[in-house]
């Protein structure tokens, strides 16, 4: 029996918003969509006119859909904004490789400037490299710090007022459930923002804030819209991984406390008696941090000494470790003196080592992206066969059956056996709960690792 | 393995590490009990004070702390005058007769207090020591009220039903501190309940030491420092036999889940329960009074000044789901629903409501709900 579309009542409904439960057809869903969407853009003032705005991509769905609707809008409503992609390369064999190409396919597509920074030439490491030296834990703090700066770095060399994020409701939850699971109070408050960043720095904005993966996944998939789906290959016991399995527990119990979840962090307040850090500037890489010297320096530090465990853990512990590194480099007889001396030449010797990394990599940077402009245009249509297909065989799709299977409506389920014949019968059913779970599983990394500008994570 | 305390063998283990005797066990536990009383420095001498027991483990452990207080002969006498009450559902028969038993073991005298009271507007003080009489007409209708909620709603609503009873007989007993035994582990899961369900601004009075939100009487909670770890040893020792019973027993709730999760997240990690109880500390509440407060649980409304919150953002996607709004780009999305209770998502929300109790109020049928919230 169809459902008729709640709001237009014509014609059948293809699906139920799990936000509200309301049906609605395929034209009237992406009607609703993309307003809502407008409506959070213009209600929280995320923009101004005449703006340029850096889309922080990743290939995945929710950068994805962000850049479309980003376009749409900024046509239909005249929002006056120069959107841009940015987008970071890891350098994680057989995932971001992979997904670069796609955003390369979003760039033609959507017609829009495309910047890629590599870790390695901004940070001398590719993520594969720092994996071999750190093991398969660990290794999304150094992928979370690092993409935090890195999208910083990229959008002051675009020149770009704010950096839009692909976080969707869902991430924003989760973010919240984990910062009460690890007591972290200072981003527990910060974290529902819809615009994050302090003075002098370049805010980021979360579009997609009050949006559903659920919903962006339809949208993506009603629109036909070409977006890269393969978890990362690092994807690690990370702990955000526990707070994600609850939600999706949670959700699919009542599905409106993804919102009832973000309006409890957004009305929270914190005791004033409670002392928070304060943000300031990395005072060796000028970049914003709640320490003096900032994360990612730290990181890099220990990367490059041969301590990769630096960063990792108490602040105690990493000074303890660097006193014993430098200690076996002095050999001498007073040695915790020497040490105490030492540790401040390092930090000036570092710094001037940084500076002139930095330039070094500043260069690199632009003949990348050169190199990727001329590389790309030949090979468009290539990719577009690609990946299309790729979609279909690395099992993003099984999500998608899932989530068609749990919210279209019956109507259209044959529609879905058309679409996609190789899940008729027998395999439809198979799909849902036990694939549904393990997909699940596997994504425990897809926040921390699978797209841009995690900031809540990591470190 | 010898106790951390003194020299003796070992009989407890805490946190899988920590090892005490039974007798360095007991007194701390003793003393996690007093000091949370003794730091708040809420008791005056003598103050009349009303317990709420559920025949559970950590009410059995309570009520044997509070006995073992008033019996001490010294400095350290707990100078309180206890009063219990009982809250049953028709179905806990069983719970009731242990209750009654357990108190006359103490030699303490209970109020027993059907839940289906909470519809009653006339106030009575029931017999002490016996089960009273139910009135089947209103204990039909409050069945059914429940009933017509999914679980969720229905185990936030019982609590909220719980603290209204609480305090409706704190005030007939002129009491003006009630007891409640909730363990660090149930405040843990509440945090994670209150969240779930849009409660963030009202944890402080949820979860913290003290629920103030009524002018008169104040809900403490004594035993959050101790953990149910603790509480299974200490019955053990004492030889007490609790009736196991769980509030939360509905397999298809958030609760239930987020029990689940957080006894599984202990398991990994011992420090999960500590660490949320800690932040919970650190969450503060909306101290702005002239903004109202809800009539069913009693929190004061949050403020509503800032630019966007998902509330709003749930009522726009309700707004552009439905029929009668046409694609005019130009109309202001934000007021066309938001007094119509029919199809707004948050009937009578920051008017009569907060958000989590609207919510509530949008989940049941509106015919069943007792008289003083007639009027929504």
């Amino acid at each position: 029996m169809p459902i008729p579309c709640r709001r237009c009542c014509v014609k059948n409904a293809v699906l139920k918003r799990p936000k509200t439960g309301d049906a609605l057809c395929k034209e009237c869903f992406f009607w609703a969509f993309e307003t809502e969407i407008h409506y959070t853009i213009t209600k929280a003032e995320l923009f101004n006119k005449g703006d340029s705005v850096a889309i922080a991509a990743s290939g995945g769905k929710d950068s994805t859909v962000l850049a479309h609707v980003m376009k749409t809008l900024n046509q239909q409503y005249n929002y006056g904004l120069n959107l841009m992609l940015l987008s970071i390369d890891e350098g994680i064999t057989g995932y971001r490789d992979d997904s670069l190409e796609t955003v390369k396919q979003n760039r033609d597509d959507y017609e829009m400037p495309l910047k890629i920074l590599s870790y390695k030439d901004l940070y001398g490491w590719t993520m594969d490299e720092i994996v071999a030296q750190i093991g398969r834990k660990n290794n999304c703090t150094f992928c979370g710090v690092f993409r935090r700066q890195a999208l910083d770095r990229g959008a002051a060399l675009l020149g770009v007022k704010c950096i839009a994020t692909g976080h969707n409701a869902d991430d924003i939850a989760e973010t919240v459930l984990m910062n009460v699971l690890r007591g972290d109070i200072a981003r527990l408050k910060r974290c529902t923002a819809i615009t994050t960043g302090s003075e002098g720095t370049i805010p980021r904005v979360k579009p997609l804030k009050y949006t559903y993966e659920k919903e962006i996944v339809m949208y993506a998939h009603y629109k036909k819209l070409v977006y890269f789906s393969t978890e990362c290959v690092f994807a690690p016991n990370a702990y955000r991984g526990h707070a994600r399995a609850l939600l999706k527990d949670m959700e699919k119990v009542r599905p409106s406390c993804i919102m009832d979840i973000i309006y409890s962090g957004e009305t929270m307040s914190v005791k004033e008696q409670v002392t928070l850090p304060t943000q300031g500037i990395c005072t060796r890489c000028k970049f914003v941090s709640s320490q003096e010297v900032c994360k990612a320096c730290v990181l890099l530090e220990g990367l490059n000494k041969g301590l990769p465990r630096l960063g990792i853990g108490k602040s105690s512990k990493a000074k303890r470790m660097l006193e014993e590194y430098n200690s076996k480099q002095v050999n001498g007889t007073d040695l915790l003196a020497d040490a105490v001396n030492d540790l401040n030449d390092v930090d000036l010797d570092k710094s001037n080592k940084i500076d002139s990394k930095k330039k070094e990599c500043c260069g690199n940077i632009d003949t990348t992206c050169n190199k990727n402009k001329s590389n790309c245009c030949g090979g468009t249509g290539k990719c577009n066969n690609q990946h299309s297909s790729a979609v279909h065989e690395n099992g993003g799709n099984q999500k998608l059956n899932s989530l068609l299977e749990q919210y279209e409506l019956d109507e259209s389920s044959n529609i879905q056996d058309t679409l996609h014949p190789e899940s008729n019968g027998a395999n439809a059913s198979d799909n849902s709960d036990g694939e549904y779970s393990k997909e699940e599983e596997d994504d425990t990394c897809s926040s921390s690792c699978g797209k841009m500008g995690s900031l809540q994570i990591g470190f | 393995m010898i106790c951390k305390k003194c020299d003796s063998p070992k009989t407890v283990v805490l946190r899988q590490k920590d090892f005490y005797c039974d007798e360095c066990f007991m007194i701390s536990t003793n003393h996690k009990f007093r000091a949370c009383l003794g730091k708040n420095k809420i008791l005056a001498p003598n103050e009349k004070v009303l317990i709420c027991l559920s025949g559970g483990v950590s009410s059995s452990v309570l009520l044997d702390l509070i006995q073992y207080g008033i019996s001490l002969e010294n400095t350290k006498k707990l100078r309180i005058v206890p009063f219990f009450i009982h809250i049953f559902d028709v179905e806990s028969k069983t719970a009731t007769d242990f209750i009654l038993e357990q108190c006359k073991k103490y030699n303490f005298n209970v109020y027993m207090v059907h839940l289906s009271d909470y519809l009653n507007t006339s106030c009575q003080l029931p017999e002490q020591n016996c089960i009273p009489e139910v009135n089947c007409d209103v204990a039909n209708q409050f069945h059914s009220m429940q009933n017509s909620m999914p679980p969720t709603a229905r185990n936030d609503l019982l609590l909220t039903i719980k603290r209204t009873l609480f305090i409706k007989y704190a005030k007939l007993l002129q009491c003006n501190i009630v007891f409640t035994a909730e363990t660090s582990n149930t405040l843990a899961i509440k945090l994670l309940c209150n969240l779930a369900v849009g409660r963030g601004s009202q944890v402080q009075n949820d979860i913290g030491f003290s629920d103030t939100r009524d002018e008169k009487v104040r809900i403490i909670r004594p035993m959050r420092d101790i953990s149910k770890e603790e509480l299974d040893y200490y019955i053990k020792i004492k030889q007490l036999y609790p009736i196991c019973n769980s509030s939360i027993n509905n397999t298809n709730s958030l609760q239930s889940v987020i029990a689940s999760f957080v006894f599984d997240l202990q398991e990994n990690f011992q420090s999960t329960i500590s660490t949320v109880c800690k932040t919970a500390d650190k969450i503060g509440v909306c101290a702005d009074r002239t903004l109202g407060k809800c009539l069913i649980c009693e929190s004061n409304f949050n403020d509503v000044n800032f630019k966007l919150s998902a509330l709003e953002a749930t009522s726009i996607s309700r707004t552009v789901s439905f029929a009668n709004i046409s694609s005019n780009h130009n109309t202001d999305l934000s007021n066309i629903f938001k007094n119509d209770s029919h199809t707004a998502v948050f009937p009578l929300v920051h008017k009569y409501l907060c958000y989590g109790c609207s919510r509530i109020h949008s989940e049941m049928k509106r015919s069943t709900l007792p008289p003083h919230l007639q009027i929504l």
